[in-house]
Parts: C-alpha cells; sequence; structure tokens
C-alpha cells in the first residue's frame, strides 16, 4: 500500500513545486538534493514540516520545470497518436514510456541548469569577489581575530562582537555566514576605519580553514573547540582536527586561543599557544560560578583585581567563552567597566541554549546545536539545574558519517547522566544507538519515541507544567528526517 | 490499551463550552499520553449520540459542518452488558457493524443532562468506571440551592439567600420581588439554580433590575437563586482534584471589579475583560491571577474552605469550587461548585504544576480507584422474603 502510494505520489500535481522545494531546501546543493530525492520513498510527504518558499530562483525554476514535463507529456500524447494510427511503429509504447518516466527524468535534469550556472556564472563571479576581497583584508590595518571550531563559533564571534564593540569599532561577519563568498560580501562592506573584524569560518571539508586564513589574513585566531562534525566529508574527527588547527600556520603562536575544554581539541594544542577554559583565560582565574536560567554569573581573578561578571547566557559551558572575551578586551584596552557592561549585553541567540517559558515550564531551546559537545553541555545544564519534572527532547545529530553508532551511544549515555524524568527521540536512523546509551547506563525514567516530531513540538505544551525544565537539542530538517 | 470515551456536546445551554472542554483539554492531552484508545461520543442538541474520529477535529464544529454530519452520520446505540459497548452500525447494505467496549468515561460536558449527575447514573447503572463527581455529588453541586443548603449545614459559611420555582416567578413576580427585599438587601444576584458558565446570571440593585433578572433566569431554569452581594468582594475559585484526599491547585482570582462579574460573554468570548477593546484571547487563561495575591492567612482560609466544601459535598475526582471573600472582614463564603470546570482548568493545574497530560491521566486514576471501591461493596443481601411471599 506504502509503496503504491509512493508510486503515484511522483504523478500527483505537487510533485514539480516538491522537487523544488527540495532544492531549496538544500539550499540548492544538487548533491544533498540527489541523496534525498533517491533516498525518498513517498513525495507526498515531503513538504511536511515546511513549504516552498516562492522566491524569484524557486518561481524560475517551478515554471522550467513545468514548461518541461508539459512539452514531455505533449510529446508522449503526439507519439501515442501516431502510434496507434499505425503512422509510427512503436510510437504507443514509446509515448507511454515518456510519460512514466517524466517524473524521475524531469527531477535529474532540473539539477542540470544549476550545476551549469554554479560553473559557469557562481563561481568565476565569486572567486573575482573572493580576489577582490583578499586584497580589502590584506590592506586592513586592524586587528583581525579569526573564529573557527567544530561548534561555538556563532557564540564566540557574537560574543566578541558585543564585548569588544564596548570600547573599540567591531564588525563581524553576519550570522552564521562562514565561507568564503560570505567572506568576500563582508569585506566589500568595510569601511577601512574598524579597530576590529571578526571573522567566522565556516570548515566544511578539508583545507577548507587554510583557504579562509589565505585570503582573510587574520592577526588572531580563537579555536573554539574539536567535536564530531561533517564527518561525512571528513571522514574522521583527526582529519578535522588537523583542518581547523591549520589555521596556527597564519597567526603567531601567542596570538592563538584554544579552548581547552574541548576533549578532541587538546590532542592539537602545542604549549606555545594560548589556551583558555572554564577555569582560566589569558593569566585570569575563575571563581563563583552561577547557573541559573536568568544567566551565568562568575568572577575573575587576577593578582589584586576581581571583576564580578553576569552574562545572559546560560550554561557552565559558556563560562570559558566568557572569561576569554573579557580577558582580550582587557587585553585590547578596554576599561573593566566597559568589559562588564559587554559581557552584561551578551545575551542567548535565537535556538541556541535560548530559554523561553511554557506553560509555566522552562524551556531551553538549543535546536540548532548539532554537535556533541552542544549535548554534552546540554545535558550537563540539566543535569545541573533544578526543576520539577526534567524532560529531554532530541533526534540526534546529523551528519556523523561512520562515527555515528558510536556518537549516538555516547549522546544516549550523556543523557542518562543528566537522569532527565522523560526522555523524548525523534524516531530515525540513530534512535537506536541513542536507546543503546541509554541501556548502557541503566537509564529509568519514561523514554518516548516519536514517530512525528512536529506532532509533539506543536503539542509540548501539554506535557509541561510549572516548574519543568525541559531541554531541547537539535532538529531535523525535511532533508534529513 | 484501555479504551476511554470522552462524552461532550449534550442537551445543555453549556453545549458548546464542552465542545471546546472535550477537544482541547481533555481529547488531545489522552491521546498524547498514548496509554488509551480515545474513543470521541458527541451527543447532539437533540440528545443523539454520536461516535467518529472526525469528531475530534474542532473544525468540523467551528465551521457548521457538524449538522451536515450529523443528517448523514447513524447514532451510536449503547449496551450494556457487564459494562458499556458502542454500536455503531455501518453504511451501505454490506457494511459491517461496529462496536467498542468502554473501560472508562470521561464526561466532558457541561450543565444539564451532562454534568448534573445524569449522565453518571446511566454510567453508574452500566457499571462502567468514569471521571469526576458521582450522580448524587454531581446533582447537589449542580444545584446551587441544594450546595449552599449542604455546605451550610457543614458549618461553612455561605451568603444570605432565598429561591423560587420558574412557576412561582412566572406567576407571582411581584410578590417574589417582595419576598426578596424583605429578605435581602441590595445589590443581589439572581442564578438559575443549574447552570454553570455563568450563563441566565444578573445583578440587582433595584426592584427593576431584580424583575428582568428574575424573568432572564427563569428563562433557562425552573429554580431560581437570589443571594445577597458580598462586600468588599473578592471572588476566588479553586480547581480540587483527587477521591479522598482531595488535591487543591491554586487559588485564581478573576481580573472583574466589585460591579462586574463573569457573565458568559467575558469569561469565554472576550478573553476576560468586559467591554470594548480588551486584551487576552485564551478565555479563562486571560483573565485571572494565579495564585490570587492575598494576605497568607486569607489565602489559607480560602483554600481550606474550598476543600471543606469538595468534602461536604463528596466531590471527588474533579471540581471546582468557587467562593466570595469580604476582603475587608476577612471573611470567606462559599458560592458554588462546578463538578466539572470548563477547560478543566488545566491553565491554572498548569501554573500548580501539573501538566494537561498528568492532569487527565490522574483523573483517569481517580475514576478507576473509586471504580474500584464500588466494585467491593455489597449489593446484594440474602433473606427468605419472597420464599414467606
Amino acid at each position: 500500500m506504502k509503496a503504491i502510494r509512493g508510486f503515484l505520489s511522483l504523478y500527483s500535481l505537487r510533485y514539480p513545486a516538491t522537487i523544488v522545494y527540495m532544492l531549496q531546501s538544500t539550499e540548492y546543493n544538487t548533491a544533498a538534493y540527489l541523496k534525498w530525492y533517491w533516498r525518498t520513498k513517498d513525495y507526498s510527504t515531503i513538504t511536511y514540516r515546511r513549504s516552498l518558499d516562492y522566491t524569484r530562483p524557486a518561481r524560475l525554476l517551478l515554471l522550467a520545470l513545468r514548461l518541461g514535463i508539459g512539452l514531455q507529456l505533449l510529446l508522449s500524447l503526439v507519439l501515442i497518436g501516431l502510434g496507434l494510427a499505425d503512422i509510427l511503429g512503436g510510437g504507443l509504447l514509446f509515448g507511454i514510456g515518456l510519460i512514466i518516466i517524466y517524473p524521475v527524468l524531469w527531477a535529474n535534469l532540473v539539477v542540470i541548469p544549476l550545476v551549469l550556472g554554479r560553473i559557469f556564472i557562481s563561481k568565476p563571479a565569486e572567486a573575482k569577489l573572493i580576489k577582490q576581497s583578499k586584497t580589502i583584508f590584506a590592506d586592513h590595518k586592524g586587528i583581525k581575530i579569526a573564529v573557527a571550531g567544530s561548534y561555538g563559533k556563532t557564540t564566540m564571534k557574537e560574543m566578541l562582537l558585543t564585548v569588544l564593540s564596548e570600547g573599540l569599532n567591531v564588525a563581524a561577519t553576519p550570522a552564521n555566514k562562514n565561507v568564503s563568498s560570505s567572506h568576500a560580501y563582508f569585506a566589500r562592506k568595510l569601511t577601512g576605519k574598524e579597530d576590529v573584524l571578526v571573522i567566522e569560518y565556516g570548515e566544511g571539508e578539508p583545507g577548507d580553514i587554510a583557504r579562509f586564513a589565505a585570503i582573510t589574513q587574520p592577526t588572531h585566531a580563537v579555536i573554539t573547540g574539536v567535536a564530531p562534525a561533517h564527518l561525512d566529508r571528513y571522514k574522521t574527527l583527526k582529519a578535522a582536527g588537523q583542518d581547523i588547527f591549520s589555521i596556527s600556520q597564519f597567526v603567531d603562536a601567542d596570538k592563538l586561543f584554544v579552548n581547552a575544554d574541548s576533549p578532541d581539541a587538546r590532542p592539537f594544542i602545542k604549549p606555545q599557544f594560548q589556551s583558555f577554559d572554564n577555569h582560566s583565560a589569558l593569566g585570569w582565574s575563575v571563581k563563583d560560578v552561577d547557573v541559573t536560567l536568568d544567566g551565568t554569573s562568575f568572577t575573575m581573578h587576577k593578582d589584586k583585581t576581581a571583576i564580578s561578571l553576569k552574562s545572559g547566557l546560560i550554561g557552565e559551558h559558556q563560562v570559558g567563552f566568557l572569561v576569554f572575551v573579557a580577558a582580550l578586551g582587557l587585553q585590547l584596552g578596554l576599561t573593566q567597566a566597559q568589559v562588564k557592561a559587554g559581557i552584561a549585553k551578551t545575551k542567548p541567540f535565537e535556538h541556541r541554549m535560548q530559554p523561553y517559558r511554557l506553560s509555566g515550564a522552562a524551556i531551553i531551546d538549543d535546536t540548532y546545536n548539532g554537535n556533541l559537545e552542544g549535548i554534552r553541555a546540554g545535558t550537563a545544564l540539566l543535569k545541573r539545574l533544578e526543576a520539577r519534572r526534567k524532560l529531554y527532547v532530541t533526534p540526534g545529530l546529523v551528519e556523523q558519517g561512520a562515527e555515528s553508532a558510536a556518537i549516538h551511544t555516547e549522546v544516549g549515555r550523556l543523557i542518562a547522566e543528566a537522569n532527565p524524568d522523560m526522555v523524548v527521540l525523534m524516531k530515525n536512523s540513530v534512535t537506536g544507538y541513542i536507546k543503546a546509551g541509554l541501556a548502557e547506563k541503566n537509564y529509568r525514567g519514561e523514554l518516548r519515541v516519536e514517530e512525528d516530531p512536529l506532532y509533539f513540538y506543536t503539542n509540548i505544551g501539554h506535557f509541561v507544567a510549572a516548574g519543568d525544565l525541559v531541554v531541547m537539542q537539535n532538529d531535523w530538517t525535511d532533508n534529513y528526517a | 490499551m484501555e479504551t476511554v470515551a470522552v462524552f461532550f456536546g449534550g442537551r445543555s445551554a453549556e453545549h458548546d463550552v464542552s465542545i471546546v472542554t472535550a477537544l482541547s483539554s481533555v481529547i488531545k492531552p489522552l491521546e498524547l499520553t498514548r496509554k488509551y484508545k480515545v474513543e470521541a461520543i458527541y451527543i447532539a442538541k437533540n440528545g443523539a449520540w454520536y461516535w467518529d474520529e472526525k469528531l475530534k477535529d474542532i473544525t468540523l464544529f467551528t465551521s457548521g459542518a457538524i449538522e451536515s454530519f450529523i443528517e448523514s452520520a447513524k447514532p451510536v446505540s449503547v449496551q450494556f452488558d457487564g459494562g458499556m459497548v458502542l454500536i455503531k452500525q455501518g453504511k451501505g447494505l454490506a457494511a459491517k457493524k461496529q462496536t467498542t467496549r468502554i473501560d472508562v468515561v470521561f464526561p466532558a460536558m457541561h450543565g444539564t443532562y451532562g454534568e448534573d449527575g445524569s449522565l453518571m447514573g446511566l454510567l453508574d447503572m452500566a457499571g462502567v468506571a468514569y471521571v469526576g463527581c458521582d450522580t448524587a455529588s454531581a446533582a447537589v453541586a449542580m444545584d446551587k440551592v441544594l450546595a449552599k443548603q449542604q455546605a451550610a449545614a457543614s458549618g461553612i459559611p455561605i451568603t444570605k439567600f432565598v429561591w423560587f420555582t420558574k412557576t412561582k416567578v412566572d406567576n407571582e413576580l411581584a410578590a417574589t420581588i417582595k419576598q426578596v427585599t424583605a429578605s435581602l438587601s441590595y445589590p443581589v444576584f439572581v442564578k438559575p439554580a443549574h447552570l454553570g458558565s455563568s450563563i441566565g446570571i444578573s445583578r440587582a440593585t433595584n426592584d427593576q433590575e431584580l424583575s428582568n433578572a428574575l424573568e432572564v433566569a427563569a428563562h433557562y431554569d425552573n429554580k431560581i437563586l437570589v443571594e445577597e452581594a458580598v462586600q468588599n468582594l473578592i471572588e476566588v475559585t479553586l480547581p480540587i482534584i483527587g477521591n479522598n484526599e482531595p488535591i487543591p491547585a491554586l487559588l485564581e482570582k478573576p481580573l472583574t471589579s466589585a460591579e462586574d462579574f463573569f457573565d458568559f460573554e467575558t469569561k469565554y468570548m472576550q478573553g476576560g475583560k468586559k467591554g470594548k477593546g480588551s486584551k487576552g484571547s485564551k478565555g479563562a487563561q486571560g483573565y485571572s491571577q494565579i495564585p490570587a495575591e492575598l494576605p497568607d492567612d486569607l489565602y489559607s482560609t480560602a483554600e481550606m474552605t474550598g476543600l471543606a466544601v469538595y468534602q461536604a459535598l463528596s466531590c471527588s475526582g474533579i471540581a471546582r469550587v468557587d467562593m466570595l471573600i469580604d476582603s475587608k472582614a476577612g471573611k470567606v463564603y462559599f458560592n458554588e461548585v462546578n463538578p466539572l470546570p470548563g477547560g478543566l482548568y488545566a491553565h491554572n493545574w498548569s501554573k500548580a504544576g501539573v501538566s494537561s497530560v498528568e492532569l487527565v491521566e490522574k483523573l483517569i486514576i481517580y475514576a478507576k480507584e473509586r471504580a474500584a471501591q464500588r466494585q467491593v461493596l455489597a449489593t446484594t443481601f440474602s433473606t427468605n422474603y419472597l420464599q414467606q411471599f
């Protein structure tokens, strides 16, 4: 029955729009789109969580697709007609064949203009822009801080921007725009008068970091951590770590700051690098850490100086980042008052350890988190905070490659150690591994496996009440589900 | 998996409120537990029963499509065979009869023929477990006059009141007004004795308003209550669950002025505030202060009064006790009991630390617990009476 429904979905009127939606969801990445297309069994359920955003490229693509399909169907009918009239031998069979294959044929043909467009239009234009940006970065007199790592890059970048802006003219790459083309657009907008540039590096495959560094030419660099991410392309964690640490070839060792709280970063840290963690940064030590749903506070000490700081960011794992940024700010000439004010302005970013209230319960929305270290931080927070009832919700992580089983078993162990009253897993290919980790640690709470994540998220208000704490980590979009 | 039948709609002025209670506060959380098979039983305004999955969709009711559904659907019949079985005839010549045995009934009904003990009596006869107050307590609770008398007999403070039959009001209006003014001082509240959701309630400050108020109340009910208004009024309400050991939620204070009161429009249509430009659109959630900001001793007295009323009326499962407070005198009066609060008062329970899912699960447990207690009671008594006859 399912197979029949899936087959019929190829011929539904919504099918062309579904194809364009799949392309849009994968940001027109043809490889990811084709991978998704070929593993899909029923196209009628694809646009479940979201639907096609009718942007100009999407409308053009949809029009082209519909025209192509229409022409093929017309041709099929002509061939069938000729075949039936005995004018063209085999016309009937060929016409029927064309009708049968049109959905699959056009779903694959549609990538051709995209690939060609990328090769002949986008890439040359981007290459030109990138080349120009290299000159802009080279000529810029400000401090250029590169932010690299498997996780926490955007958080670190935003922290640097917020705190350093209290006393300096700072520009940072927007949102999570962190590849060469976005660096190039960022460079075009610079005035040249900035004191500090903060540039986020979004690694995706081996060689990326060195490529970004060669163009942006950083004077300083921060490595936020190494964790299993993009392993489908890096293959091993070691390869990912090597790529991230390749930044060390571009900055002086004493200007390379590494988060030593990241276990997987430690093997790459050399003594001459400046490491920081939850206890110390650039000669400052940390005391009196307090984490609540309103934020995180701590005191940083050096010699006889003590500075009490409070951030709106939630979680002990934020302390290392915060103290480093505060210490760097002081090193770059900010006053204590400026640092204090800057740290106070740091707030949770959307879907990243972002607290909100629902039916009286506290929800920590960390659905943009997508790595093991984030899971470690989220489960640690769940364990640390007091609550009437604790719930933990996750579908698991994506793009974990061959390490997926080991990583998700570890996710299960981490959840079990936080010991929530209820664990909600979204059913997918990694659920079994998480369950294995939970079982390994003898998790005794309630375990729910949801077939329909959207249904659960929509109704989560029914599950919680005042005094409850819910940590939601990661969310699989349609192309991963 | 146990089957829970949720009854809603009914031959009551609160038919529409019941639909919202059932669909948003009962069926959805019950299904989310994934512990029960949930059947929706809709009782139409003419009293016919319908059983269908489609009845779980609120748009069937909001769009008005329920009318065409009723026209085409066949009403359900019930079989009592040591329990309760629903039977639905299929459509067409070869259609199969559909049946299901009900383990627990969750009445999500307000007002007459649902909340007033009528349905509970039927369920008692069927021997099926059901959520909420039993036949006797529901009947007493839904009769505001009986409830006040019962509370007064248990030493719980109540306001001064008189009551009349509809016949008396219809035929001897002037004498009724005289009787009221002889016993009570203005302002007074006039209420249909059996209706909830504040339907038909009016406030009167003179004979003319009283006359109108009596006529309105007599339009809805054959028993009319007139009670003296409390001075320096603070209205509070307390949702309670449990059988022998009742558990209170949080005392809730409606944010209305002393001259105002919760009529149906205020409660359900305006999101809580009277007049134009009112904010909020979540019914009971939009117009209350939870927990009520009262001095500790007054809060505690009100909470204890609520629990005392719950027990005095032998309530079980769930109920909500409304009270009136004279803030200057620091005195708490019992006002009325609602055996099935609209929306289960889930918004209040949520603030008290009980989620919607937990609430319905607890109510099912209480229902089964009470049914088990009844099961062990002796219902036979051996005599030789017949032999002697």
